[in-house]
């Protein structure tokens, strides 16, 4: 099983790797004056995970129903692997898979039946259909579902059903917007380890849009965080945590805490009633070798417990503070307003 | 299906997928039938006994069956914009636009679509007219003729309203314009009662009224035999369709924006 060989790969104009999405200076404003996607520029590379994070109205699905050259934009340009949006929207669509937010598989059709016809309005070949289909069934847990009518499938075999079409089409470059949107604990974890199969085991690029901070965290190579139609900040995980500060570990000691530690351990942030807060900027090594420093100079350890930055810290850092300043009651009406006309 | 252009390609499926939805499930337009079977045994039966009424020396009954044919199909494809809403509503209509296949296919295919709903209501008519014993011409030539007026009109229609559904937006409005669109259509022509017996200025709104052509089709080749009439019909619901799809390609667009 090997992923499709596509001839089309451009590469980048620093000639390294390709670049599967080059999006600059997009923008959206709808007929109303409201500016959904403001000027927004980001590259995604071939064969990552890339997050589009933000509240709800912060303009995540207008890019993607740009890039997805499903809605034309006011200004910008978007690239899918080199080929423009605008001037070659059906080229572009041939490279990619698109699973919209609302339950977008056919109720009144088997899941077998779902597959099927998309496969054919993608032009999957002939002779790899069924194979492909039964395979993406197989590989999704949906085979001995197959053909029971969609309308009695549970909403994460929807969810997976919809995913399972991106093993069927081989798409280059797969969308997702909010993937794991009002779905129980388990079927979200089943859709996570799914479209990971899909990025390591197909290569399959992938763009996803969440508001789940942890979510993100967890399967995104590169994120961008947006608000207001414009990227308020981008970057690893890793790196984004580590602007909103380090990690902290809280020693619990008995027998007088040292009120300094060798700088490449951490430096004390605090020391009162015998817990020590430490700044460190790797947390999970430092455990070990601040315990053994500590035991060393003769103090008892009696807990250690780790706290470090998450992205909802990153989020509110970047992305809540402008919201604050900017959230009007009009802005949030208009918003609302645009959510209902477009029946999400 | 590979060896098919691709534009062809993607209106089969979409018509395959419609069919295979009503092989799952037809409750609707066997409710659908109900209608059309009230007209012919109720509205045909207590007209039956004026003499005279229809043209030719036909009785009432054979008269208005191609007339109540079409209007079954008339109103399988005004609503069929409904769909294409709810469609448009779940995320099918985003999912469908976003693959390879061209926007015009996808609209020639749903109108396809509302054709295999029109060869379903047709399907009806004839076998509800064999039972109750209504006479018609059923060779098999004119037979087909008649199948491919409901297919193209079935599309003509749909497609019109898939234009409306594009501007209106919601279901609620489309089943509004519907009622709104369905009786003056259906009255103002040649479906149950001859042009000759209106009035001139319903005559004149009647000449501009697809479903007279349709009607017209459709009574040349089950009843008179008189095909004279016919290229005319032809050419007037081919180009309305075309008309149609043409709008239907350009505006459906504004569904997902």
């Amino acid at each position: 099983m090997t992923a499709p060989q596509l001839q089309s790969a451009r590469i980048d104009s620093t000639g390294e790797t390709p670049l599967a999405i080059q999006v600059s200076g997009l923008t959206k404003v709808y007929p109303n004056g409201l500016a959904a996607v403001d000027n927004i520029s980001f590259d995604v590379k071939e064969g990552e995970i890339f997050g589009l994070l933000g509240p709800n109205g912060a303009g995540k699905t207008t890019t993607i129903k740009m890039v997805t050259t499903l809605t034309p934009p006011t200004a910008g340009s978007a690239k899918v692997f080199g080929i423009d949006v605008a001037s070659s929207p059906q080229r572009v669509r041939q490279m990619l898979g698109f699973v919209p937010q609302a339950v977008s598989v056919d109720g009144d059709l088997t899941g077998y039946e779902n597959l099927l016809i998309f496969a054919k309005l993608f032009f999957v070949d002939r002779d790899q259909r069924n194979e492909r289909i039964h395979e993406a069934l197989d590989l999704f847990g949906l085979s001995d579902r197959a053909d029971d009518l969609v309308k009695h499938y549970s909403g994460g075999m929807m969810r997976r059903l919809e995913i399972a079409q991106a093993l069927v089409n081989r798409p280059r470059l797969l969308f997702l917007d909010e993937p794991s949107i009002g779905l129980d604990p388990y079927s979200r974890l089943q859709v996570i380890e799914h479209i990971r199969k899909l990025n390591q085991g197909f290569g399959t690029t992938i763009l996803l849009t969440t508001h789940d901070m942890a979510e993100a965290d967890e399967l995104c190579d590169r994120l961008a965080i947006m608000n207001l139609g414009k990227i308020a900040v981008s970057g690893g995980p890793r790196e984004l945590k580590r602007t909103v500060g380090g990690d902290v570990l809280t020693v619990a000691v008995s027998g007088g805490a040292p009120a300094s530690l060798p700088p490449e351990l951490g430096t004390v942030v605090s020391t009162e009633q015998g817990t020590m807060k430490i700044l460190t900027v790797d947390g999970e090594r430092a455990i070990p070798r601040v315990t053994e420093y500590l035991e060393r100079t003769g103090v008892v350890v009696e807990s250690v417990s780790l706290s470090r930055p998450t992205l909802d810290d990153v989020f509110m850092k970047y992305a809540k503070t402008s919201l604050q300043q900017e959230g009007t009651y009009r802005q949030t009406r208009s918003e609302r307003r645009a959510i209902v006309r477009h029946g999400r | 299906m590979s060896g098919l252009p691709r534009p062809i390609s993607s209106i089969l499926t979409i018509a395959e997928m419609e069919a295979r939805k009503l092989r799952h499930d037809s409750t609707e337009l066997w409710m659908r039938c109900v209608q059309p079977t009230l007209w012919l045994l109720v509205f045909g039966e207590v007209f039956n006994a004026i003499r005279g009424l229809a043209p030719g020396g036909f009785s009432y009954m054979q008269y208005i069956a191609p007339g109540v044919l079409a209007q079954s199909v008339l109103f399988v494809a005004i609503f069929y914009g409904i769909t294409i809403v709810w469609e448009r509503d779940i995320g099918l209509l985003t999912k469908l636009l976003s693959t390879p296949s061209s926007r015009t296919s996808i609209v020639v295919g749903k109108a396809l679509a509302a054709g295999v709903r029109g060869i379903f209501m047709g399907a009806m008519l004839f076998a509800l007219a064999v039972i109750i014993g209504v006479n018609l011409r059923f060779d098999p030539l004119d037979v087909t003729g008649v199948f491919v007026v409901v297919v193209l009109f079935a599309m003509c229609f749909s497609c019109l309203s898939m234009t409306l559904a594009s501007f209106l937006k919601t279901r609620d409005r489309m089943m509004g314009i519907g009622q709104v669109i369905t009786m003056p259509l259906f009255f103002a022509s040649n479906a149950i009662y001859p042009l000759s017996m209106m009035p001139g200025w319903l005559q004149s709104i009647a000449a501009y009224n697809p479903l007279s052509y349709v009607v017209d089709a459709i009574r040349s080749m089950l009843l008179t035999g008189d095909y004279s009439g016919l290229p005319l019909d032809i050419l007037v619901l081919f180009g309305s369709t075309v008309l149609f799809v043409a709008t239907a390609s350009i505006l459906l667009k504004r569904l997902i924006e």
